[in-house]
């Protein structure tokens, strides 16, 4: 098989075409109002926006540092602007059922007025009522009243008394009652005298105290009613009063408010309930007691007064009390006091009518908020109730104020694994979250995307206040987001990088005092912060230059190759080589994957060495067995080996034990390879690259050295500048490689040979080594093997001789 | 019996008070007894010896005679029987009720108490009982309050006949009622024994004196000008007040205007003949002074 040509430096980088720049400095670019390359996420935030229906609310899901929030909250807030502000709420007294708080909607703005008259009016009912109790006529009525009343009552007994006189009997007061006996002269009669009366007069004169006695007890059962009659008059009274003083301001705001029945019903209710307490207006001195007359004020929950549009909350702390409202307390002597007034809404409820975002993470850490978010949009209403409460806490009487019809439109951020958990886990959750938008991580680098990409970073620029950037600066910049998307046809999507970015050139183009922004700064900015995430990698780095880890990077040796790992600390990362040996002797088909035994070794890699191991039976071994006991090993790695990045590099490694065949220790290899000896792409091959140049920078030379990575990788390419300038010098070489046999010829030297119709391979070609080798162990095997079955003595004295 | 009267006397009271006595009539009722702590209040300020009367109304105790006597209770209308036994029973309980109170009453003051017990018709007994210089002390309502008549009989029977002053006790309101309303009339005797009232109720309870001269009072003017000269005597922050009309319902109204503590008028006064003047009394709810 052809060896492959090594890449050439314009391979190995997309250069951004200064050309396609056609500007000075960002300065005179136009903003870009929406990001490029994000249609999805609009289109989906557009539909989600504008989704009548229930349930449709949105989860915009992306990596963090996308600038979600940032594009979600720019979008919705142009979208909301062209929608009208939804309504006030407000909370009032409910007369009916005190601890069932009444709502109202007004129309946006008009909350404020209502609360102001409802106070205008409380200020005069305090003065207005006890003036009408203090006036004249008032007072005559009252008098009046009372007179009549009192007439009645004693109008009962005087009768009595009179109609006793009458026939000559006395009502005398006893100290419990009253009792009758015959008088004369106003004197009762002594009852020795009464006994000389005729039996006819003794029986008129008892039958009559019976008579009388009767009718004064019918009159004194009688006087708790008329007691009540004089209650129910002064109080009918006392309503005429207050309905003739209300019957002014009421009437006024009636008609004011008259396009609202809520409103209408509840200046009803107050007048009724002034008129039901006007006694206690009567105290002039004092006035009315305070607690009576905050009956009367408003608890505007939300005021839209100043909203335009629909409006777009952000809650940042989404627990269940910042979310639902809560109901707050005075405390007054060590005692709990609430009332209608101390209802305090929450965010949904600034929100109703509009759109309210919430980061999902947040939203899930926070106790009972999810579940409450649930509730609200499957019924449509917001309640107020405590966390408290909830959790079946306390039963303490409060307020069970009456329920929000809710219409909001719930925008969940968060990463991508929380969407699929929730989807998973989460039953309701795809019923109350319909509408996907998936952030793009990375965006595609065409000749359009150039503008769109220069005006997203002279948006940012502007966002950020810093210095314009200059056409270089801005190529580099993107040359950088490519990088970033490790990909040569691609950028990055991933603002918060970009941003820092920026940021930080800035500060370097001020410390070198520089009017705008060129590309040394953008390198200095990316250099530095390589720079300062980079001791771990010069410790790694150092250890290798001081041989305490062993890589070898000139030479050949049997059974050794150096593969490429990437390492990955917090936002950095890195390749570094990695040695790996490979040992191998007849045995029975099987390739010991040490990293796997030693539980170092994860599935993937595992899967790998499976996959190699079946590629050495089906390539070498034909129709028989492959008889092989191979063992391969990370040299001094004392962390996990996860995946299949290395198997080209252990296929070439066991292949050079097996036929004891030299690979070229200058080379590093990176790919995967599949069970046909096909090479397949990898990822971190930037990093990969880099580490191995570095590793044989510092041990003296790059000449002659390269890296064998899989054909498919090279349009993921991005490598520095010093790796290119030795490429394009000739001094470091990258191969692109296809098959293993590509790679086999570049390690060895050596054709690798390709099998003729019978499955034989060229005479010293490297497989046929390989085939001849093999040949040799299966061979030794059967000799073991039929030793062994001589019995005792060949186990005893087996072994050591093959 | 009939006509009886028993009077105790505490130990070491002496014959002839120059300031009068204080009569306090105790009947066993709730009022009775608020008036006794007016009374002792009274004879405690003035050093005056403190006299309580208990009358046996001879009218019940015949009442109570009768075979067929029943008492029917004020309060709920049930007739139970009534007989001489129980009533001599109760008065004995309620003469050592009223014994007591006053005990308790005068305990710890040096003025001299005693008890009158008699027998007979209550308003010609207390009348007995009583000389110019007295003051008579009794509640408006006796044990007729339970059937809710605001002034009893014999308070309205004393007040017209007492040669003494008497005080129409009731329970202060507690309400911040901060001045002593006196009427005048033409009478000057009369209008000086008001002001003098007035006046020593002023000083007791601290409080600034109203002067209401009734327009059809027929005043001279002179004798307007003496009436206004002699208002230094009442104190300082008196107040002069005519009315061009008098009526029951402008005086209550008046009377509400000027937040009245206390009510003090002559018996000569005009105002106390008019009609509906027993029911304006009877409304008003504060103590009231009638004086000779």
């Amino acid at each position: 098989m052809a060896i492959p040509a090594p890449l050439t430096s314009d391979q190995v980088y997309h250069r951004c075409p200064i050309e396609k720049l056609d500007f000075e400095t960002t300065e005179s670019l136009e903003d870009l109002e929406l990001p490029c390359g994000q249609e999805r996420v609009l289109r989906a935030l557009e539909f989600g926006a504008s989704m009548q229906a229930a349930g449709f609310n949105l989860f915009v899901l992306g990596p963090s540092g996308a600038g979600k929030h940032e594009l979600v909250k720019r979008f919705l807030a142009g979208h909301a602007a062209s929608r009208s502000a939804p309504s006030d709420w407000c909370y009032v007294f409910n007369f009916k059922v005190s601890d069932r708080p009444r709502v109202i909607a007004l129309p946006a703005g008009q909350g404020q007025s209502f609360r102001k008259d409802m106070a205008d009016l409380a200020d005069e009912l305090r003065t207005a009522i006890p003036a009408t109790f203090e006036s004249e006529e008032y007072q005559s009525r009252l008098q009046e009243l009372q007179e009549e009343m009192a007439k009645r009552q004693h109008q009962g007994l005087f009768d009595i008394q009179e109609e006793a006189n009458s026939n000559n009997i006395a009502m005398v007061t006893t100290p419990a009652g009253f009792t009758f006996a015959p008088m004369k002269e106003g004197e009762v009669i002594d009852p020795e005298e009464y006994k000389k009366f005729s039996d006819e007069e003794k029986e008129l004169v008892e039958s009559k105290v019976e008579e009388l006695q009767k009718k004064l007890q019918q009159n004194i059962q009688q006087i708790p009613r008329l007691r009540k009659e004089v209650r129910e008059r002064v109080h009918a009274l006392n309503e005429e009063m207050v309905q003739l003083t209300l019957g002014g301001p009421i009437g006024e705001l009636r008609a004011k408010w008259q396009d609202l029945p809520d409103v209408v019903e509840y200046l009803d209710a107050v007048r009724e309930d002034v008129v039901e307490h006007a006694e206690a207006f009567q105290d002039s001195d004092n006035g009315p007691p305070l607690g009576l007359l905050a009956r009367y004020k408003i608890n505007l929950l939300v005021d839209n007064s100043e909203t335009v549009g629909a409006p777009v909350i952000y809650e940042d702390l989404p627990n269940h009390q910042h979310l639902v409202g809560q109901i707050e307390h005075h405390a007054r002597q060590g005692t709990l006091y609430t009332d209608f007034t101390l209802i305090r809404g929450g965010a949904v409820h600034r929100a109703n009518g509009g759109y309210l975002m919430i980061d999902a993470r947040r939203l899930l850490t926070q106790p009972m908020a999810w579940e409450s978010l649930k509730r609200i949009l499957f019924s449509g209403e917001i309640r107020i109730e405590s966390l408290e409460r909830l959790y079946g806490l306390v039963s303490t009487v409060s307020l069970q104020p009456e329920a929000i019809p809710v219409s909001v439109k719930v925008v969940l951020l968060g990463d991508r694994m929380l969407y699929y958990l929730l989807s998973h886990y989460d039953q309701d959750f795809l019923d109350l979250f319909k509408v996907e938008a998936d952030f793009e991580d990375d965006l595609d680098r065409d000749d359009e995307c150039y503008d769109l990409y220069a005006r997203m970073i002279a948006t940012m620029a502007r966002h950020l206040k810093t210095r314009p950037i200059e056409r270089a600066g801005v190529a580099r910049l993107i040359e950088h987001a490519s990088r970033l998307a490790a990909d040569q046809k691609k950028l990055t999507a991933h603002d918060r990088v970009i941003r820092d970015l920026l940021s930080e050139a800035d500060h370097w183009a001020d410390q070198a005092g520089a009017e705008g922004i060129g590309a040394e700064h953008i390198q200095q900015a990316i250099d530095e912060r390589e720079y300062r995430a980079s001791r771990i990698r010069e410790r790694s780095r150092e250890q290798i230059s001081r041989g305490i880890v062993m890589i070898a990077t000139e030479g050949v040796q049997v059974a050794q190759v150096n593969g490429l790992s990437v390492l990955r600390i917090g936002a950095s990362m890195f390749g570094q080589p990695s040695r790996i040996t490979a040992t191998a002797r007849p045995g029975k088909g099987q390739v010991v994957d040490i990293e796997r035994e030693a539980k170092l070794g994860g599935p993937i890699h595992s899967k790998a060495v499976m996959i190699l191991s079946r590629f050495l039976a089906s390539r070498y071994a034909g129709d028989g067995e492959l008889s092989l006991s191979a063992s391969l090993a990370f040299e001094q790695s004392y962390g996990g080996v996860e995946g299949d990045s290395a198997s080209v590099a252990e296929t070439c490694v066991l292949l050079s034990a097996i036929a004891r065949i030299p690979l070229k220790q200058s080379f590093a290899v990176t790919g995967s390879m599949n069970q046909h000896g096909e090479v397949q792409a990898v990822g971190g091959v930037n990093e990969k690259i880099e580490g191995f140049f570095d590793v044989c920078k510092e041990a003296g030379s790059v000449k002659g050295r390269g890296v064998l990575l899989p054909a498919s990788n090279v349009e993921h390419l991005m490598l520095r500048e010093e790796v290119r300038t030795a490429i394009a010098a000739g001094d470091f070489s990258i191969y692109p490689i296809a098959d293993i046999a590509q790679a086999i010829e570049l390690l060895t030297g050596m054709e690798a040979g390709a099998a003729d119709e019978e499955g034989v391979y060229p005479e010293g070609s490297f497989n046929r080594m390989v085939s001849e080798r093999l040949a040799l162990f299966a061979e030794a095997s059967n000799k073991k093997e039929s030793n062994g079955d001589d019995g005792e003595g060949a186990r005893n004295g087996g072994g050591n001789g093959h | 019996m009939e006509a009886g009267m028993v009077t105790e006397q505490a130990s070491g009271m002496p014959s002839g008070n120059p300031h009068g006595r204080v009569l306090v009539l105790l009947d066993g009722s709730r009022m009775s007894y608020v008036a006794l702590k007016a009374a002792a209040d009274i004879a405690r300020r003035t050093g005056a010896e403190i006299l309580g009367v208990f009358v046996e109304e001879s009218n019940l105790l015949r009442s109570a005679g009768y075979g067929f006597a029943r008492e029917v209770g004020a309060a709920s209308g049930i007739s139970r029987p009534f007989s001489t036994d129980k009533v001599e029973e109760r008065m004995v309980r309620m003469a050592d009720q009223a014994r007591k109170a006053l005990a308790e009453a005068m305990s710890g003051q040096g003025s001299r108490h005693g008890l009158s017990i008699a027998r007979g018709r209550v308003i010609d007994e207390v009348l007995t009982l009583t000389a110019p210089d007295d003051i008579l002390v009794l509640g408006r309502t006796g044990w007729s309050s339970g059937v809710g008549r605001p002034i009893g009989s014999t308070a309205l029977g004393l007040i017209r006949r007492s040669p003494s002053r008497v005080l129409l006790w009731c329970e202060r309101p507690v309400s911040d009622r901060n001045r002593i309303v006196v009427f005048l009339n033409d009478h000057e005797q009369a209008n000086h024994r008001a002001m003098l009232a007035a006046a020593e109720s002023a000083r007791h309870l601290h409080q600034p004196v109203t002067v209401i001269l009734p327009g059809d009072a027929g005043l001279t003017n002179e004798r307007l000008e003496r009436i206004k000269q002699d208002l230094d005597v009442l104190g300082a922050g008196t107040r002069l007040r005519q009315l061009t009309v008098c009526d029951p319902s402008t005086v209550a109204r008046v009377l509400h205007e000027e937040k009245a503590s206390e009510l003090v008028m002559s018996r000569e006064c005009s105002l106390f003949r008019k009609p509906g003047m027993e029911d304006l009394v009877a409304s008003l709810n504060l103590p009231v002074t009638v004086t000779p």
